[in-house]
């Protein structure tokens, strides 16, 4: 146990010092975690185990709120937690009607997103129920099915890619998105496009994106972010990455976003987004700050510019909140679905138990 | 992640020194309750930041060196030290009086084995330390004398993250990245020893071609080598890491070892080295420039700070009315609860304070369990734990209220106060009662006014009391420029409308103007030869890097003022016998013709400088001008060019009447000369 806090301690500290960074790489490692917190805690109801596992994500995502995909791991362990759990005990109780003949009230066991929402929820079982051994294991594996499913993600995506664009299209980005990178890559291997990437000041990752697309033998043009208005007209597609996308469909993505997004709607030009399912997040944008992280201004105004700074504030803001009424199409690792689908990948992922980890 | 524990000793373990002492008396009286290091900087202990920063850098084993209010020290490492996977070592030495002093201890417990890292417990930085760690490895790989290499960050040197008064001068070499030459710089060089700096030439030998540079923060973050302890051992007499230990090896021809530095801009990294600098950084924390140590980033384990527009930080906990204002840059701590119409702007307030309605808080730092009542105002101040400001409090800027003040009801605190609870004589421990000071707390106050101990123990060097008033809080420079002018004798009236009484010069003047008086004293008094005073006079010139018009500008009204109007004949003070007397060091004084013209400008000044009745002043401006005319200290011309300049017809009432008084003299040396000077008619007509 103490060796599990010791894990936990020092990948809170590794999320507040922001050594670990990117919706990906804190997914793997959050789950990384679960599995050494889940195999080697003391458990023996589902209400033991959401309470340990809630424990260690509440700290994980104070650590950091603005990761928000530790907490979509988080939650999706649990979801599976839940649902073994449920599983077992169906199972359990079948056999007790098969020697008591006793009837048990429980006949809607399949775990159907569809039953939760009709709000009879977290029946979790209690008593004491003897769970078999196997629920250990069966949990590890499900849970290492979303690892799995988080190491194939970009194949996943990136599939999908002849799909959406065609030959000699002129397709627009911004920022480095690994996942729009593997998807245009794919693309690529089959037709011929064009890219505009723009460079996304202050950080300008959109340069290095467009370093990478251009290795990779795509006709790329980097332009400053002031022009993407301007160059709008001739896009096709706006083809997104996002850090995060919210309950209603919003997306928390790289500053400049929301002005290409925007540039998109009046021009009535396609706006798509590829992420992962693991960035999908059951909060609600309560406002456009909530989400966002202010960088260092160092960036934006040098700090050796002694004089200045003391008489401007400088504020960095990462992040945008691009509302969903901008975005056409989410390309996920299940398909593509629009934004007013996203509730329904929700209830499907997600416990509405397990929103705030408050216990 | 292997936990620490695993780690083999023999394998290198990154070990670090913190100094927890500052060795200075900068945040006193706040400091005489707790320790430097403990005081909250954005609501988190300093020394969290070090740690943080240390860290980040990888270290895994810290020895924390504190000797005033160690146990303090001690109880707070035991505790962060359980959540943290870094070992900490608190080693307490109350005989420990400067950093010299820790580094022979640590080198008497020889608990370092490999390179380390050298900081002060009051480091803010968020710069990673694993490329200067490889660079500094691999020079020590390549050459064993390569001992230290200094962190330093670029800031141009009117930053407000720089001490005022704690700059350095560097003298490196780009190419290998070599430190040659260190001077420390103080804000009023005072001493001739402070104004100039000496360098070897032979570094020229070696390093072809140098820098100089005054725009480097030195945050004293060392990678020193095993051997930097022992070396403090060896040269028992280096205090200051800077201004002894480096200096000292750099000049040094025997030890023959060298001091590298790495220069970092685009990250933070700066000291809580004074008041004024717990300031600046505070306001750095708040915009964020230290990122990603920011209150949002919640240090401490149980803080839960939220980011808002405006750079406004706030715990969930805290309480805001509804009419009340919170401007930008605030950080607020938890529980706190702020009434009615109060207006904070730019201050940061700690946990479990109670800010009343009408508060007025611009760019103050409130500490933990502060309550505030109505009405007050609070202006660029400390306010430390427990005090109680009661109703209508105006505490004006740069106070520091040190721990459990109470300042009673309807009380102005005056500017750059320091109040205190503690009892009058803090050295002997015995239980002396305080007597609260009603003048400085009000009546029902609790408290007194702090004054800082002098520093009369052998000292070997003098510190010049502006240099430690400028590290003040909110200490404004014009303030001191202020002062000095209400100070100086009314020799520094007569300066010139190109007044250029800029920071740097306006101590040398006045050191100056005492040292010139005192010395034309001492020669009348002792009635010293001309050529000695004037030797005299010359020396101090010289040593002061003045010029003559300086001299000039003191020595002329000198002279003046030992004239006694209504002395009788034969006394001495006569305007005769004094002009002939020492008429001659003025003559001394002056050289060509422009030095006459300036002699007459000051002449006129001075005369009516010392007696604004015109009819005093001409009987000691007619006879004194006569004078100079006579001995041919000034000649005709500059006479002739005085009168004429527009800048003789400025100036006072009596300064335009004494220029009246030499007109008859004027004229008679312009009919003397009338048929080669055809010209100066048209000018007079001008001027009727």
């Amino acid at each position: 146990m103490s060796k599990n806090n010791e894990l936990v301690d020092d990948l809170v500290a590794k999320l507040k010092r922001r050594q670990l960074v990117g919706s990906s790489t804190v997914s793997q490692a959050t789950l990384k975690l679960l599995i050494v917190v889940i195999s080697k805690s003391n458990w023996t109801t589902c209400n033991q185990l959401v309470t340990i596992v809630k424990t260690v994500g509440q700290r994980l995502v104070q650590a950091n709120p603005t990761e928000l995909a530790v907490g979509n791991i988080v939650r999706r362990v649990l979801h599976v937690i839940r649902e073994e759990f449920h599983e077992a005990e169906s199972t359990i109780s079948h056999k007790n009607q098969a020697s008591t003949s006793e009837f048990h009230a429980a006949p809607l066991t399949t775990s159907s997103s569809m039953y939760n929402l009709l709000g009879e929820t977290g029946s979790t079982p209690d008593k004491n129920l003897q769970f078999p051994s196997s629920l250990r294991s069966n949990i590890i594996q499900e849970i290492r099915e979303i690892k799995d499913e988080l190491e194939n993600i970009y194949d996943n995506i990136k599939n999908q890619a002849s799909l959406q664009i065609h030959s000699n299209e002129i397709i627009m980005t911004i920022g480095r998105s690994k996942t729009v990178e593997e998807f245009l890559k794919m693309a690529a291997v089959k037709r011929k496009f064009q890219v505009l990437v723009a460079e996304s000041a202050p950080s300008y990752s959109g340069q290095e994106m467009a370093l990478e697309l251009s290795k990779a033998g795509i006709e790329t043009t980097v332009i400053p972010d002031s022009a993407v208005f301007a160059v709008m007209s001739r896009v096709n597609k706006v083809i997104l990455g996002t850090h995060a996308v919210l309950a209603n469909g919003g997306l928390v993505a790289i500053s400049g976003t929301h002005m290409m997004a925007a540039a998109a709607k009046h021009h009535s030009i396609p706006v798509v987004v590829c992420t992962g399912l693991y960035k999908l997040s059951p909060l609600y944008p309560y406002d456009e700050d909530t989400f966002n992280v202010q960088f260092n201004p160092d960036s934006v105004l040098g700090f050796e510019e002694g004089d200045l700074i003391d008489k401007v504030t400088v504020t960095n803001p990462y992040y945008d909140y691009v509302s969903p009424e901008f975005v056409n199409l989410f390309i996920t690792n299940q398909g593509g679905h629009p934004p007013s689908y996203l509730y329904r990948l929700i209830v499907e992922n997600y416990d509405p138990n397990d929103h705030s980890f408050d216990l | 992640m292997p936990p620490k524990e695993r780690v083999e000793s023999s394998e290198q373990v990154l070990q670090a020194v913190i100094l927890a002492d500052s060795f200075d008396e900068r945040f006193q009286p706040i400091t005489l309750e707790t320790a430097r290091c403990l005081l909250p900087l954005c609501n988190v202990p300093l020394i969290s930041y070090t740690f943080e920063f240390l860290a980040v850098a990888g270290v895994q084993e810290i020895f924390v060196f504190c000797c005033s209010h160690s146990d303090k020290v001690k109880a707070f490492v035991k505790q962060y030290g359980k959540s943290s996977n870094m070992k900490i070592h608190t080693i307490v030495s109350q005989e420990c009086m400067s950093v010299g002093d820790a580094m022979r201890e640590l080198d008497a417990k020889q608990l370092i084995d490999t390179d380390f890292i050298l900081v002060t417990g009051d480091v803010v930085s968020n710069m990673k330390l694993d490329k200067v760690l490889e660079e500094h490895r691999a020079r020590r790989q390549a050459d064993k004398s390569a001992i230290m290499t200094m962190v330093l960050k670029k800031a141009s040197p009117q930053h407000r993250s720089r001490a005022v008064g704690d700059g350095s001068l560097f003298v490196l070499d780009q190419s290998s990245k070599e430190c040659l030459h260190y001077q420390p710089v103080k804000a009023f060089k005072s001493t001739r020893q402070d104004r100039r700096m000496t360098m070897g030439m032979e570094i020229f030998d070696k390093h072809p071609e140098v820098q100089i540079r005054n725009d480097l923060i030195d945050c004293q973050v060392d990678i020193c080598s095993v051997e930097v302890p022992a070396l403090f051992t060896e040269n028992f007499d280096y205090q200051d890491i800077r201004a002894d230990f480096v200096h000292g090896i750099l000049t040094s021809d025997l030890l023959g070892k060298t001091i590298h530095f790495h220069e970092v801009s685009d990250v933070y990294a700066a000291r809580v080295r004074s008041t004024q600098m717990y300031d600046a950084i505070s306001k750095d924390i708040i915009s964020r420039w230290t990122f990603p140590m920011v209150p949002d980033s919640n240090l401490q384990p149980d803080d839960c700070y939220e980011f808002r527009r405006g750079l406004v930080y706030k715990e969930r906990s805290v309480v805001l009315s509804r009419t009340c204002v919170v401007e930008e840059k605030v950080v607020i701590g938890a529980n706190t609860q702020i009434a009615e119409n109060s207006v904070l702007s730019n201050c940061v307030i700690g946990k479990n304070c109670i800010i009343g309605a009408n508060v007025k808080i611009d760019n103050a730092y409130i500490w933990d369990n502060v309550t505030i009542k109505d009405n007050c105002v609070v202006q660029h101040s400390i306010i430390a734990n427990g005090a109680v400001l009661e109703q209508e409090v105006t505490i004006s800027k740069g106070c520091l209220i040190s721990f459990n003040v109470i300042v009673g009801a309807n009380t102005t605190v005056p500017a750059y106060s320091r109040l205190t609870t503690l009892a009058e004589d803090e050295d002997d421990d015995s239980d002396a009662t305080l007597i609260s000071d009603p003048a400085v707390v009000g009546a029902t106050g609790r408290g007194r006014s702090f004054k800082e101990a002098e520093v009369s123990d052998s000292e070997d060097e003098e510190v010049d009391p502006k240099n430690k008033l400028v590290n003040r809080l909110a200490f404004d420079l014009s303030i001191l420029e202020l002062e000095h002018q209400a100070l100086n004798d009314s020799a520094s009236d007569f300066e010139s409308e190109g007044s250029d009484s800029e920071v740097d010069t306006v101590n040398p003047a006045e050191e100056l103007d005492r040292e010139i008086a005192q010395t034309l004293e001492r020669a009348f008094k002792e009635g010293h030869d001309i050529d000695i005073a004037a030797l005299e006079l010359n020396t101090l010139r010289m040593a002061s890097n003045s010029n003559f018009h300086e001299m000039r500008k003191r020595i002329i009204p000198g002279v003046l003022r030992n004239i006694d109007l209504t002395a009788k004949v034969g006394s001495g003070n006569t305007v005769k016998e004094v002009l002939a007397r020492w008429g001659p060091l003025i003559g001394k004084m002056i050289h060509d013709e422009a030095d006459q013209v300036d002699g007459l400008f000051i002449l006129q000044r001075a005369c009516a400088g010392l007696h604004g009745d015109i009819s005093q002043a001409q009987k000691l401006f007619a006879p004194a001008l006569r004078y100079f005319y006579d001995v041919d200290i000034t000649e005709e011309d500059s006479i002739l060019g005085w009168y004429h300049s527009e800048k003789s017809r400025q100036g006072t009432e009596t300064e335009r009447k004494l220029r009246d008084v030499a007109t008859p003299m004027i004229e008679f040396l312009e009919q003397s000369s009338e048929d080669d000077e055809d010209d100066e008619d048209d000018e007079d007509d001008e001027d009727e």
